[in-house]
């Protein structure tokens, strides 16, 4: 595999740098639960950006992306049984908590 | 001549980046409990995490965020000059001084929100227990990146085209650390600014 040119990394972070203003600048829009949608939105394709091609993934075998997706594979599963406890449930305050 | 255990030069290196791999899906769960009290605190205590967020300093946090991300990309060219075995400590170095002006700016938020922090109650106290924990995490882990960079620098005469592996195995733990402040800058910064 030949290395990336440098010029693909500057691309790279000027598309980050605008990711931010991006969130930045629509926080300051009202759109209610949609401004959580869309920060979080943007933070998934800056991630996306930077495994892609700072951490090389977009060249990378098939072991290493296993690799990557398995810790995601996990917290994916992990996030879905918490919620399926906590989203099933009405919470009583323990004494101390309350 | 890679060493015994190995076919050929190409399976030892996607065997150094693929124990790289392993780790970070390690440091995945770590953050990841951290993340679900996050958003739980999210869902059932809204207005308190609104609340908490404001007193977030927006400028600070924003210039963090570009500070991280350009030392991504200075530590992505550090990696690509040590591939093609040019001389990579003047990107280390920047690398690591970016990282080290991160953690500058993110102790002096520290210490401004603290008067705000210790006086919180209910959900904004827990909101600011997770600000502290997930940033404090964040910056634990930015702190080791600094010393490898450093590490890194003290040996560059090491590193050629055909040797480099710790330098593309330290980039992936300088990603992915960005890679959490990435998420992490939204969450506690960013809530309903526009009140």
């Amino acid at each position: 595999m030949t290395p990336p040119l440098a010029m693909s990394y500057v691309l790279t972070w000027l598309v980050l740098m605008v990711f931010l203003a991006l969130t930045v600048g629509s926080s300051y829009i009202a759109m209610g639960p949609w401004n959580t949608a869309i920060n979080m939105g943007i933070s998934c394709a800056k991630a996306a950006l930077i495994a892609l091609f700072f951490m090389h993934l977009r060249g990378a075998g098939a072991l290493l992306r296993i690799a990557a997706l398995a810790g995601l594979l996990w917290l994916a599963l992990l996030f879905g049984l918490g919620w399926s406890d906590f989203g099933t449930r009405s919470i009583s305050p323990a004494a101390w908590s309350r | 001549m890679p060493t015994a255990q190995f076919d050929s030069t190409l399976e030892r290196r996607e065997a150094s980046l693929l124990g790289m791999w392993a780790f970070l899906a390690t440091e995945v769960m770590f953050f990841g409990p951290l993340f679900f009290g996050y958003w739980h605190g999210r869902l059932y205590q809204p207005d308190a995490f609104v609340a908490g967020s404001h007193h977030m300093h927006i400028v600070l946090g924003t210039l963090n965020t570009a500070l991280l991300m350009t030392s991504s990309l200075t530590m992505a060219l550090a990696v690509r000059a040590a591939q093609h075995g040019r001389p990579l400590r003047t990107w280390l170095g920047l690398t690591a001084l970016l990282g080290l002006a991160f953690l500058g700016i993110k102790a002096t938020e520290w210490l401004m929100e603290f008067g705000d922090a210790a006086n919180a109650s209910g959900g904004e106290a827990r909101f600011y227990f997770l600000y502290y924990a997930m940033t404090g995490l964040h910056a634990v882990h930015l702190t080791v990146g600094v010393g490898v960079v450093a590490w890194l620098w003290m040996h560059a005469r090491r590193f050629n085209a055909a040797y480099h592996a710790p330098v593309e195995v330290s980039g992936l733990y300088w990603h992915f650390v960005d890679i959490v402040w990435v998420f992490l800058y939204p969450m506690f910064y960013l809530l309903e600014r526009y009140r």
